[in-house]
């Protein structure tokens, strides 16, 4: 999904009342998108874990 | 005679014991050295003692000073901002309450990246911390003042936050010990918050003896937050250690030469069974832990960005804009896959005790190749730093940093024990051993 550019970072900022600088939108698109990685779990991802799976396997004696 | 501020807590402990040396022993010896040092390190925000500590517990009359974010009631915590400039906190942290009742006196504040969002120890409001080998040099981030301070013999020891790398890369940067706990070992009650999903709080000291001294005194549950495990925080440093893993290939092509030898002449110095496996994703494993963060940090700051966003500095209004950018999808999918890839962990370790590795991959760069006037290699140095601290955060692990020699500057290299889940007590042994067979750990800098 490595498609932000400018004008979708600067839009989203906007939506949210965050001012940006003019001339930042380009930059940090490129950030957002290097944070794009693929993931070979993610194929393997089971349909009922949720961010909470975390903490049942953090706690687990 | 040694100068009693530059003992380790268990030295001063044991001289306190024996009565060769008083509480107000420390604290002057602290004071003196504060005085001589905080010109060249700007280590402090302020040297008012908070708390004169008590007379008995496992760390009475032992001088210790925190990162600027853990909250006292009734006084100021800047969080090395200009936000925060002057807001008093009404209530006290949970790691400092624990350090109170374990005896330690709180002689002040320390400086820091402001709200804790920075690797480096730059900070445009307080000033910049300078590293005490050589104040040119960055300290590392974001607990920059905890790590000048412990490594200038100011204090004794010191508690930071980690949330990306921020007790590891500064220990690492100016060769003290520091350890970062396992996400929920420590109450964040009364702390900062950065990103509830990987913030941890740890100890930097001289040596993991210490830090063993400060876990113990501030792990455990909290109701307050709710976050806490229900895990002992008993250690046993003469824990057998058995096997480390490390990824031999990975250093010696990664890492700049002379931080290689170094770490991989540790490796060997800890006298145990070494298993090469395959390294972690560190890549993959960073960008989702920043993922993380940033989505994190950028929503709790969202008030302050919409009406005060021209009192951040510029680098750290530029990494919370980042955060307004990340799909909640994406973000929530990067916690869903934190269970496997823990379950992954565990596989890679095996039986291995802890994993080895770098802290940091190269020589420590200057504050000014990595500040404002870093010019187009500075997104690159930076990242550099942060490389393999991140993804300890993702995994929530704890981790241990411990001097392990010098680069061609000069300045530290630190060596970096990552750990199962609430394997601390491992991780403490393992460095207790690294540091009986070494004396990294004894060299201090000296003012010019």
């Amino acid at each position: 999904m490595k498609n932000f550019t400018s004008h979708t970072i600067e839009t989203l900022l906007a939506s949210q009342g965050v001012p940006l600088a003019a001339g930042r939108g380009e930059r940090l698109a490129a950030g957002v998108n290097d944070l794009y990685v693929p993931d070979p779990l993610r194929a393997e991802l089971g349909f009922d874990v949720d961010p909470t799976t975390y903490l049942k396997t953090r706690n687990q004696p | 005679m040694t100068e009693a501020a530059t003992l380790t807590i268990a030295e001063a402990r044991a001289r306190l014991e024996r009565r060769e040396l008083s509480a107000a022993d420390l604290l002057e010896s602290c004071r003196r050295r504060i005085e001589a040092w905080q010109p060249r390190v700007n280590a402090f925000i302020d040297t008012q003692v908070r708390s004169p500590g008590r007379q008995a517990g496992p760390l009475a009359g032992i001088p210790l000073a925190h990162k600027d974010m853990f909250y006292r009631a009734g006084k100021v915590s800047s969080c090395g901002s200009k936000i925060r400039r002057g807001w008093v906190a009404s209530e006290t942290s949970a790691a400092l309450e624990r350090l109170d009742a374990a005896g330690a006196l709180d002689i002040g504040t320390l400086n820091m990246a402001e709200f804790a969002y920075g690797p480096t120890g730059h900070n445009d409001h307080w000033g910049d911390c300078g590293n005490p080998w050589d104040p040119s040099y960055i300290t590392g981030g974001s607990s920059s003042g905890s790590a000048a301070a412990v490594a200038a013999r100011l204090v004794f020891g010191s508690l930071g936050s980690d949330t990306g790398g921020s007790v590891r890369l500064p220990a690492a940067a100016c060769g003290v010990t520091g350890l970062k706990t396992t996400w929920g070992r420590v109450s964040r009650h009364g702390a900062m918050p950065l990103s509830h999903s990987l913030d941890t709080i740890g100890p930097l000291a001289r040596t993991a003896e210490d830090c063993a001294l400060l876990f113990r005194a501030i792990a455990g549950p909290d109701p307050r937050d709710p976050l806490t495990a229900d895990a002992s925080a008993e250690v046993d440093l003469e824990r057998p250690i058995g096997t480390i893993a490390l990824s031999s290939a990975w250093i010696e092509e990664d890492a700049h030469p002379a931080v290689a030898r170094a770490v991989v002449a540790a490796a060997r110095a800890f006298g145990v069974r070494l298993r090469e496996v395959e390294p972690p994703p560190f890549d993959l494993l960073s960008a989702h832990c920043l993922t993380i963060m940033q989505a994190e940090a950028s929503a709790q700051h969202a008030q302050w960005m919409r009406s005060r966003s021209q009192d951040y500095s510029a680098a750290v209004r530029a990494r919370l804009e980042a955060g307004y950018a990340i799909p909640a999808a994406h973000y929530l999918e990067v916690l869903r896959l934190r269970s496997a890839w823990v379950e992954r962990w565990h596989a890679t370790l095996h039986d291995a005790d802890v994993y080895l590795c770098p802290a940091i991959a190269v020589p420590i760069p200057t504050r000014e190749e990595t500040g404002p006037r870093g010019g187009p290699e500075m997104p690159r140095r930076l990242a550099q730093v942060t490389r393999l601290t991140r993804w300890v955060n993702y995994l929530g692990v704890p981790a241990l940093v411990l001097p392990c020699g010098f680069d061609p500057h000069g300045l530290p290299i630190g060596l970096q024990l990552v750990g199962r889940l609430f394997a601390e007590e491992t991780l403490l042994a393992a460095g207790l051993r690294f540091q009986r067979e070494t004396d990294w750990h004894r060299a201090s800098p000296r003012l010019a």
